[in-house]
């Protein structure tokens, strides 16, 4: 085979690869932004972060959020509510973070596997 | 306080040493849920074999209660690939799924399928629920794609297919309810087959349990009478796929193998996914490394 057909062809490879290991990362981290909490189910991302303390800062001491199936949950803490949104929240992004920066810095199958 | 626990079913046959893989998966649960209690569901003379392959001390191990069935399965022939290049038929003795509710010690149960291998926690919130019975509807492959039509949908213009690989149940009226119909249907499964035109020879408890929840849910399309665990995708490997390697029990190296060029492999790394892994030979040619990095 052509030298530049094989590079090619290898360096195609690779992108696949990777695309493959970012898909899995982005679910990766939306499994981790996944909570439950009172029987719902709900995505810690910035925009139920932002409501729920939204509504802590106009003294809301209990609140109603729709969780991701369309269901009314009571939220009777709405601080420990947002702390734990928070939470899974961090710790996905310092996970997502990481693991890009591995990827970014991985030129070859070979690295990304580690082999 | 009530008892909680994962329970699996495992019944050899001359190709696939069924309890050995289960063995296998429970050993995961343990490593992995909060609420890891488990429960064998086999035969005696399968139990008696798994003791004298695997050991006393490992079966200890990995099971807390052993319950013996003698059940009569009906024939069920299923064909299995092994990569696109090998396919093998082998014996599917699944008649009596429909009865864990019965065989079930817990008072809630997640009953797992043996390639069902967990490797986070995020099973555990269903045993704080109050969820009667949870599946998960929808699947992706290793390269997140979604299955053929005939594992979304029972038919082209059908009801969407619901997984029985994880189920969870706990006690009560609905889940009550749940295995009457699926033991209705299982009973009379072709009549099911002809109304719902679903394809193929082999029982399908993925085909029952989706009939169950349609009618649970007022036969219309959708309905939460059944709940959708997490809200997410069942993550699987195809059995056209290959394990590739075990470097810990939360980073696993697969070869997903291309639908349309089977010629192609891509490399996938895995990490912390629970994940359906269809190819059972490639499990049992991986069986000792992950083992081995569970350290038990």
């Amino acid at each position: 085979m052509d030298e530049r057909l094989a590079k090619a062809l290898e360096f195609s490879n690779y992108r696949s690869t990777v695309e493959n290991q970012k898909r899995n990362l982005r679910s990766r981290v939306d499994s981790l932004q996944t909570i439950t909490y009172n029987n719902g189910t709900f995505k810690a991302d910035k925009s139920t972060i932002s409501f729920v303390n939204t509504l802590i800062n106009l003294d809301n001491t209990e609140i109603v959020v729709v969780d991701e199936r369309n269901n009314p949950i009571e939220v009777s803490d709405p601080k420990e509510f947002l702390t734990t949104l928070v939470e899974a929240y961090n710790g996905s992004m310092n996970e997502f973070l990481a693991e890009s920066k591995k990827l970014a810095k991985a030129r070859s199958i070979k690295k990304i596997m580690d082999w | 306080m009530s008892y909680n626990g994962v329970c699996f079913f495992a019944y050899n046959n001359k190709d696939i040493d069924y309890v050995k893989l289960a063995l296998l998966a429970a050993l995961y649960v343990k490593k992995f849920m909060k609420n890891n209690n488990t429960c064998l569901i086999t035969e005696e003379g399968d139990f008696k074999y798994l003791v004298s392959s695997r050991g006393q001390d490992l079966v200890d191990k990995a099971f807390d209660e052993v319950v013996f069935t003698k059940v009569k399965h009906k024939q069920n022939m299923r064909t299995h690939f092994d990569s696109p290049w090998t396919k093998f038929t082998s014996e599917f003795k699944n008649s009596n799924k429909h009865l864990i509710s019965q065989y079930s010690p817990f008072d809630k149960t997640l009953l797992l399928d043996i390639d069902y291998f967990v490797r986070n926690d995020s099973l555990d919130y269903l045993f704080d629920s109050d969820v009667s019975v949870g599946m998960y509807q929808q699947a992706r492959n290793l390269k997140h794609e979604p299955p053929f039509l005939y594992e979304r949908y029972l038919n082209p213009v059908g009801i969407p297919m619901w997984w029985s690989t994880v189920v969870y149940f706990d006690k009560s009226d609905v889940s009550e309810m749940f295995f009457d119909i699926w033991a209705h249907v299982a009973d009379n499964y072709e009549f099911y087959k002809f109304l719902y035109n679903f394809p193929g020879a082999l029982f399908r408890t993925d085909y029952c349990v989706s009939i169950a929840v349609h009618l649970m849910n007022g036969m219309v399309g959708t309905g939460d009478m059944i709940h959708e665990i997490r809200d997410q995708k069942m993550v699987y490997m195809d059995q056209k796929d290959e394990l590739w390697e075990v470097k810990s029990p939360t980073d696993w190296i697969f070869l997903a193998n291309d639908r349309n060029e089977p010629w192609k492999d891509i490399a996938t790394r895995n990490y912390y996914d629970n994940i359906h892994m269809m190819n059972k030979r490639s499990i049992d040619r991986h069986w000792k490394e992950m083992l081995e990095v569970l350290d038990v």
